[in-house]
């Protein structure tokens, strides 16, 4: 069913693809991905030009204890930040531990 | 697919077996609400020795007063499946099993009609009620409702004064929350 052919194991965001839209955790059905974000100013802009700001990526999470691995947000993202990977997820040992944190915090993340 | 009237089902049913579709597949029923004011039960026989396409039928079943003649004594298989749809949709199979088969003993609704508010959701935060660069569930101007749940003014914060909301407007939630696609 995945557009890219390959099975249903895994998901992983392309975080600088990502807008924080909101839409794959709107259109998730078991409600298992959670996006935190925040605005910021866009620097340089030309001289003149209005106020611009734009969404920043603070924690994209996804609960594998509530994923069913339908793969309607890889499908519905407009910006192909989300993609199957050929890799089975990491077992747990208690349904919080199954919580994956895709995003990078922005101090590790180095220059952005 | 056929369609088959409900008084004719029993027949069409017997008929097929006879003609050698003598293994049930499945039974099905589908809320067709916004379409029709109707459920579609569809039954799915197969000829297993002829390896003939597989058989389907489909029958409308009026939502006010849903009843339609069991198959479980030509297929005592349909009874699971009969009583599956009996208590997920509200549809009285007459002369069939009346017992429960999936929900608790006490659970009360029909939870796979589409005019069935997903109540338990409105008690929860979802996710996707936060806008692009929110960070914490904060009240916003407007909240957006999850899909399964009508907006407040239909269904939850409605007039009292108003008679209750129509089934067909309480079923359009079942849309995805995005952009709420009103039919026009």
């Amino acid at each position: 069913m995945s557009s890219s052919g390959q099975s249903h194991r895994w998901i992983r965001l392309i975080e600088p693809a990502c807008t924080s839209c909101m839409i794959c955790a709107r259109e998730c059905p078991s409600w298992c991905i959670s996006i935190d974000s925040h605005t910021e100013p866009v620097e340089d802009l030309p001289p003149g030009a209005r106020d611009r700001t734009r969404n920043v990526l603070d924690r994209f999470a996804i609960d594998w204890s509530l994923c069913m691995y339908c793969g309607i947000c890889v499908e519905e993202c407009p910006y192909d930040a989300l993609e199957w990977v050929d890799v089975l997820t990491q077992p747990g040992t208690s349904s919080d531990s199954l919580v994956e944190e895709m995003a990078q915090p922005p101090e590790d993340a180095g220059l952005r | 697919m056929t369609d088959v009237l409900p008084q004719d089902w029993l027949a069409t049913v017997e008929a097929l077996r006879a003609d050698g579709f003598d293994y049930f597949d499945w039974l099905g029923c589908v809320d067709e609400i916004g379409r029709r004011d109707c459920f579609r039960i569809v039954l799915v026989v197969r000829d297993l020795e002829q390896g003939a396409e597989p058989r389907m039928l489909s029958c409308s079943v009026p939502r006010d007063d849903p009843r339609i003649e069991t198959v479980s004594g030509l297929f005592a298989g349909a009874g699971w499946h009969e009583r599956e749809v009996a208590e997920l949709f509200g549809v009285e199979f007459v002369g069939g099993e009346r017992r429960r088969l999936l929900l608790n003993p006490g659970f009360e609704g029909t939870p796979l009609r589409k005019d069935d508010v997903l109540a338990a959701r409105t008690a929860m935060n979802w996710p996707g009620a936060k806008e692009p660069g929110e960070a914490d569930f904060s009240a916003s101007r407007r909240r957006m409702v999850p899909p399964g749940v009508p907006e407040p003014v239909v269904w939850g914060d409605r007039d009292p004064s108003q008679p209750p909301a129509d089934p067909a407007e309480i079923a359009e939630s079942a849309v995805a929350g995005r952009v709420r696609r009103r039919r026009t």
